[in-house]
C-alpha cells in the first residue's frame, strides 16, 4: 500500500514541481518498489495523452488577435 | 531565423510592450492550444471557444499595452486564467451550468492534427483523444478543475490551492483521483491503452 504523501509526491514528480532532494529520493524508491513504479508509469502515460487531448484553434482565429495587436500598434 | 524563438515568455512580453509585434505572435503560437483547449472543455464549442480565445488575447493586449501587465506571475498561468473566467462568464450570461454531460463529440471534438502516421493509427488516436476529452467531462467538478488548472492553465498546485482555498494537499490529492479516474474510466470504455503506441 502505497502512502498518500507519497502519492501526492508522485504527483508533484509527474508535473515536475518536486524539490531537488525529493525528486532523488522518490527516484531511488522508484528502483526498488515495483507498485510504486507501476503506480508512477501509469501517471505518466495519462499525463501524456492529456498533452495529445489538446486542440488547436483554426488559423483565421490566430491570424485575427494578430491583426487587431498590429492595428493597435499603428494607431499609437 | 527568427530571434524570437528561443526567448523566454518574459523576454517576449517585455519586446511586445516596447511595439515588437514578432513577439506577441511567438507568444500566441506558444500558448494558442493550451488556451483554446482550456476554453473547449468548459464552452464544448469549437466555434465559441475560438471566439472566446480571441477575447482572451485581446484582453491581455490591452492590459500589456497599457503598461498594467504583473510580471510576477506566469504568462501561461495568466492567460490561461483569463480564458478560464471568460468561458465561465460565458455561461453565466447564458444562464446555463458549466456542468457538462457526455456528449458524442461527433461535431466538437473532431479535427484533431497529428504526426503524420498512418491512417489506420491517426483514426485511433484521434478517436482516443477525443473520448478523453469526453471523460474529462465526468469527472467531478473539484477535480476536474483542479486537473485542468494544472496540465491546460499550466497553474503550479500552490496556485491552484490558493486560488480555490483549499491545502495543496487537498489540490494534489484531487489531482490524483482526477488522474486515476481517468486511468479507470479508459479501461472500462476500451479506449486504446498501449504504453508502446503513443511512444513520440
Amino acid at each position: 500500500m502505497i502512502k498518500t504523501s507519497t502519492q501526492n509526491e508522485l504527483i508533484q514528480y509527474v508535473y515536475n514541481e518536486l524539490a531537488d532532494d525529493a525528486r532523488e529520493q522518490l527516484e531511488v524508491a522508484l528502483m526498488h518498489d515495483n507498485e510504486l513504479a507501476e503506480g508512477c508509469s501509469d501517471l505518466l502515460l495519462i499525463h501524456h495523452l492529456l498533452d495529445g487531448a489538446t486542440r488547436s484553434p483554426g488559423d483565421r482565429a490566430i491570424n485575427n488577435i494578430l491583426n487587431y495587436s498590429k492595428s493597435l500598434s499603428l494607431q499609437s | 531565423m527568427n530571434t524570437t524563438t528561443q526567448l523566454s515568455d518574459s523576454a517576449l512580453v517585455s519586446l511586445y510592450i516596447a511595439g515588437n509585434e514578432n513577439a506577441f505572435e511567438q507568444l500566441v503560437n506558444r500558448h494558442k492550444n493550451k488556451v483554446f483547449t482550456t476554453i473547449l472543455l468548459i464552452v464544448k464549442d469549437t466555434y465559441i471557444a475560438e471566439d472566446l480565445m480571441q477575447d482572451a488575447f485581446i484582453k491581455a493586449i490591452h492590459t500589456m499595452k497599457s503598461g498594467r501587465y504583473n510580471e510576477e506571475g506566469k504568462f501561461s498561468s495568466w492567460i490561461c486564467r483569463i480564458a478560464h473566467n471568460l468561458a465561465i462568464d460565458f455561461f453565466r450570461k447564458e444562464k446555463r451550468s458549466p456542468m457538462i454531460t457526455l456528449e458524442d463529440g461527433s461535431n466538437v471534438f473532431n479535427t484533431l492534427a497529428f504526426a503524420a502516421d498512418s491512417a489506420e493509427s491517426l483514426q485511433i488516436q484521434e478517436d482516443t483523444f477525443a473520448r478523453l476529452r469526453e471523460l474529462i467531462q465526468t469527472l467531478p467538478q473539484s477535480q476536474r478543475e483542479v486537473l485542468m488548472m494544472r496540465h491546460y492553465a499550466d497553474m503550479s498546485f500552490q496556485e491552484i490551492a490558493d486560488a480555490t482555498g483549499v491545502s495543496i494537499n487537498t489540490a494534489l490529492g484531487r489531482m490524483r483521483y482526477a488522474l486515476i479516474n481517468l486511468r479507470k474510466k479508459m479501461l472500462k470504455s476500451n479506449i486504446a491503452y498501449d504504453k508502446n503506441f503513443y511512444t513520440e
